[in-house]
């Protein structure tokens, strides 16, 4: 209601600048020639100023002044036809000016009316945290729990409630923060060691990398029985391309799961596709204890592998826009030779090399991490 | 609150399309009350759209995600000066801050005009008003800042963390005031065309305008120059950038315009050249928006890229630069020509400027649409770097600057070179023992440098020089002469001001390209390293955390001469989790004139640092010259002689007169 009421009151004041000068009467205006006037007496006196400061010679400044004089005669002449010309107020002046004053209220009324949200109100952040907590959404809530956590960073138990919340909400380096957390406050456990892990593999586009392996290793030290971590830990395998040992993990998996655990469906997925030789980089097939649909596991695998080279396409453009990134560069050569695209690898390599130039540290590792792929630098 | 300020940018819209079509209507029929109009509803435009940003910068303040721009560039945990100077680190915030600017340029002439003649007061704002119009039409159609998100999400997607720095406080704003200032001379012109005739007034009233716009324009480029040196932690200071040569396009069109106004204004002469100028000059500055806006240049300022975007402005841009050059061709030959002067004199002079300048200019816009049109027509990508512009921008540049000393000193209409070389032999001398100093104690190998420094010392002995001869140096008595000096006109100051500025700029550029030092090496914690005479040991790397980032800080000491420590330089490495981004903050301790600057590079397996070092000798003299430059324009706004050109001066008080207004 408030907004009307402003709205109003803006488009009142609007109209009224536009209507006002047009109900006044039109001042007498000084001519454009008394303005010229003013300008060549000024330049005449600045001559002699000039002239004073031996800035001008005095035969030149005798000839600009005879300029300026001229331009002065020119000016009485011209002003006279001026003078002569007469202003008539005519209907078509009527219709301009009603034009102009109804344009103001119905124009801004009617593109506002296209545009506007009129009844969505203002939502400053630290009012809606505010807010009873059972009007809030998941989101505030989640925002809240952040609020509390950041005051009180030590809470171990609050981060481990947040951390597969994030991961649940795709918020994967939200997570592993948290996971992190909840480990550094709340201690080692196999649960969070193998959460951190599939955190960090998430925000790696679903690569399980160095860091993910260790923490995989970790929760497997912890409870050597863990399914996330073993079945991760497999994945790795098969992204590095040792397909045979993968499929002997996770077969060797399935013996040790319990007959209950919702781990079946997983693995039994990941063997089918290893034996189609498909299981390529990773989406990462999100464990069945998430209670978001996991969209891979039902992907067609045409679709997998679309959403794969999506990913690394993306991760491709990423490091065009912001080359220096060891471990970005490692991570593209590695997902191009995993997927098979060798040129492509090769060309990750060449292009990493260059932005660290050749001789570099980087461009030492990166050799070495591509021949440790099978790949040369050179054909 | 939000919708309160979209709704006075949807009004502030209407008001410009009144503002436009009335009072063009009432020039053309000398109605006087349908010219009255554009005064109030300039004004009232104005207060809308600041209205209008006010709400948005409420908005980014408080976090409002129900914004989608704030969404998009905010985040809660941000600290506050960053959430409010992102109001205008986003591509459509910076276009309503663009308006904003304009419309309060709009609103100055409007509140300051009343001395100006009625049409031509009727026929600015109307061009300044349709200017606007497509402006906010733009801004409504393809870029609406008050875009809402239903529901609205509880976190935004953070600033660009290249952008959460103090330079965007400054650096798009002042950029802007320089840019949309030239619409005003824009403006001008265009006006003096409809009418077909040029007021006498007509140059003292775009002269002022042209130092305001210009002066903002040198602190912007300077502030953009430095933060690129500063942020990026590259140490360089100007990359050739396409968009970077879109501002410094208008700089130089500015530059020749600032310089043929006075010409135009002194002498009624070069009137047709600089409306020209005036047009091109704005035109450039659009020019430099469309590309920086467009996406057609991929960099930090193309924030987000919508073809639609880049093709609305391609169609705004034809209509004022195909329109304003069409209006020009059809009237010009109605204009008439001014005074007539020898080609040995100030005028000359000035000529000689515009050509180098516009010359400069043409070189510049060159290198830079030359890439893109190939692109455009062969789809090949080609970049034009340093080395064309070193080769041609260069070799332009170099006879403009040795003749810069000799212009303020020519006499106007007919000049005496010879006298004036002779007035110049201390300047002479100076520059040529500078020359001598550096090539047999500084640097011997270097032609360049020697030049370089001799050239720079000439432009600062010339600036003093022409101080010197006009307040009567040696003619004299010193008494006399101190009367004198303090009498003379603040133009005279200004222009001694700007040419010393340039000449300072010119040394610090010398300074940093041939006596700095570089070096990138491995460091450990303990370890020392030194360059160009100064010890600096590596004190470690320290975590620590930011408001919305994590950092490894690398802390440095500087070791004095005595073994102690001197000073402490800290380069950090910042990573933003939410864009996942690295920046790099470089170290940097001032030294005299002369900067220490350094940046980590990446971590080594064995806790060593890749840290690169810089010697930057003199390198700060380069925004320091710049900033004598605004000042110079500063003074020369101070002039009495701008104030002049309205009947009415002798009856009222020197408040209403038009330099009073300009910030």
């Amino acid at each position: 209601m408030l907004f009307w009421v402003i709205a109003a009151i803006l488009t009142l004041g609007a109209s009224l600048a536009v209507l006002l000068p047009l109900a006044g009467g039109g001042k007498g205006a000084s001519t454009s020639s008394d303005h010229d006037l003013e300008v060549y007496r000024d330049q005449l006196a600045e001559l002699e100023r000039d002239a004073a400061r031996g800035l001008i010679q005095p035969a030149e400044a005798e000839e600009a002044r005879a300029e300026i004089a001229r331009r002065i005669l020119r000016l009485g002449s011209a002003g006279q036809a001026d003078a002569s010309g007469t202003r008539q107020p005519s209907t078509m002046v009527r219709l301009v000016a009603t034009a102009a004053v109804l344009a103001v209220p119905l124009l801004s009324w009617g593109v506002y009316s296209q545009l506007g949200s009129p009844d969505f109100p203002s939502q400053p952040l630290a009012e809606r945290l505010a807010k009873n907590p059972a009007d809030s959404s998941v989101d505030e809530l989640v925002a809240r729990a952040e609020a509390h956590l950041a005051a009180n960073p030590s809470d171990g138990r609050g981060w481990d409630v947040l951390a597969p919340i994030y991961l649940r909400l795709q918020r994967y380096s939200d997570a592993v923060t948290a996971y992190r957390n909840a480990i550094r406050f709340g201690g080692d456990t196999a649960a969070r060691e193998a959460g951190l892990g599939e955190a960090i593999a998430n925000v790696a586009g679903g690569i399980v990398t160095a860091d993910a392996q260790s923490a995989f290793e970790q929760a497997l030290k912890l409870d050597p029985a863990n399914p996330k971590a073993s079945f991760y830990l497999a994945m790795a395998l098969a992204q590095e391309g040792r397909l045979p040992e993968a499929t002997a993990a996770w077969q060797k998996m399935l013996t040790l799961l319990p007959p209950d655990s919702p781990w079946h469906g997983a693995v039994e997925q990941a063997l089918a596709e290893a034996g189609n030789r498909s299981v390529a980089a990773g989406k990462p097939t999100k464990g069945p204890d998430a209670a978001a649909v996991d969209a891979a596991s039902s992907m067609s695998p045409q679709d997998r592998q679309a959403m794969i080279d999506t990913m690394v396409a993306g991760l491709d453009q990423k490091l065009r826009e912001n080359p220096r990134d060891t471990e970005g560069w490692m991570r593209l050569i590695r997902s191009y030779a995993v997927l098979g695209k060798a040129k492509e690898a090769r060309d990750a390599l060449h292009r990493g090399i260059a932005v660290f130039g050749a001789d570099s540290e980087e461009a030492k590792k990166f050799t070495a991490f591509a021949a440790s792929l099978g790949l040369t630098a050179t054909e | 609150m939000v919708e309160t300020g979209h709704f006075a940018l949807v009004l502030a819209f209407v008001l410009s399309l009144v503002q436009t079509l009335v009072p063009l209507i009432g020039a053309r029929t000398g109605n006087q009350r349908l010219m009255a109009v554009g005064g109030p509803v300039t004004v009232t435009g104005f207060a809308l759209t600041a209205l209008s940003f006010a709400a948005l910068a409420g908005a980014y303040a408080s976090s409002d995600f129900s914004v989608a721009s704030v969404w998009e560039n905010s985040h809660s945990l941000q600290p506050l000066i960053y959430k409010i100077t992102g109001t205008w680190g986003n591509h459509e915030g910076s276009m309503l801050l663009w308006v904003l600017i304009l419309t309060f340029f709009g609103a100055l002439v409007a509140a300051f005009g009343s001395n100006l003649p009625a049409t031509l007061r009727a026929n600015v704002l109307a061009v300044q008003g349709a200017i606007g119009a497509t402006f906010f039409l733009f801004i409504l159609a393809t870029s609406n800042p008050f875009t809402r998100l239903n529901p609205a999400p509880i976190e935004g997607r953070d600033l660009n963390p290249i952008l959460q720095d103090l330079g965007l406080a400054i650096h798009p704003p002042f950029l802007y005031l320089g840019y949309v200032g030239f619409s005003i001379c824009f403006s001008f012109s265009v006006a003096a065309l409809i009418e077909g005739r040029i007021d006498a007034s007509w140059a003292r009233w775009v002269r002022p305008w042209t130092l305001v716009a210009w002066m903002f324009l040198t602190g912007g480029i300077a502030m953009g120059s430095y933060w690129a040196y500063y942020e990026l932690g590259w140490g360089g200071f100007w990359f050739w950038d396409p968009v970077e040569n879109a501002s410094f396009m208008p700089w130089l069109a500015g530059t020749a315009l600032l310089h043929s106004a006075i010409v135009m204004e002194k002498r009624s002469a070069l009137k047709i050249w600089t409306l020209l100028l005036a047009i091109l000059t704005f035109s450039l500055s659009l020019l430099g928006t469309f590309l920086v806006r467009s996406g057609v240049l991929t960099s930090v300022h193309a924030f987000a890229t919508d073809p639609t975007r880049g093709v609305f402005i391609l169609c705004i841009l034809t209509l004022f630069i195909g329109g304003s050059l069409a209006l020009f061709a059809l009237r010009a030959p109605r204009l008439t020509a001014g005074g007539l002067f020898h080609p040995i004199s100030r005028e000359g002079a000035l000529v000689l400027n515009n050509l180098f300048l516009t010359t400069a200019t043409a070189t510049v816009l060159v290198g830079t649409l030359y890439p893109l049109a190939v692109e455009a027509l062969s789809g090949g990508k080609i970049s034009v770097g340093a080395p064309f512009f070193n080769l041609t921008f260069g070799p332009l540049m170099l006879p403009l600057l040795v003749v810069v000393p000799f212009g303020p000193l020519l006499a106007w209409k007919r000049g005496d070179v010879f006298a004036v070389a002779q007035r110049l032999m201390a300047a002479f001398a100076a520059a040529l023992l500078a020359m001598l100093v550096t090539g047999l104690f500084i640097d011997g190998a270097s032609v360049f440098a020697a030049l370089g420094v001799g050239l720079a010392f000439w432009l600062v002995c010339g600036a003093l020089t022409d101080l010197a001869v006009k307040s009567g140096f040696g003619n004299v008595a010193p008494s006399i002469m101190l009367r004198r000096f303090a009498g003379l006109p603040r133009s005279v100051f200004g222009t001694a001001l700007a040419h010393l500025g340039l000449g300072l700029t010119v040394l610090g550029i010398v300074g940093t390209l041939c006596f700095g030092t570089e070096k990138i090496l491995s460091m450990h914690a303990g370890e020392s390293v030194e360059l160009s005479g100064h010890t600096l040991r590596f004190e470690g790397l320290y975590p620590a955390q930011g408001p919305n980032y994590s950092e490894d800080r690398g802390r440095f000491s500087l070791i004095g001469a005595d073994g102690g420590i001197a000073a402490e330089i800290t380069s950090a490495k910042r990573f933003f989790p939410v864009r996942q981004m690295t920046t790099t903050e470089s170290g940097i301790e001032t030294l005299g004139f002369s900067q220490l600057y350094l940046s980590l590079g990446d971590e080594g397996t064995d806790g060593s640092v890749v840290v690169r070092l810089w010697w930057k000798p003199l390198v700060t003299l380069i925004w320091g010259g710049a900033f004598v430059m605004m000042a110079g324009a500063a003074m020369s706004l101070l002039d009495r002689r701008l104030r002049v050109g309205a009947p009415s001066r002798r009856r009222k008080p020197a408040a209403t007169m038009p330099s009073a207004g300009v910030p």
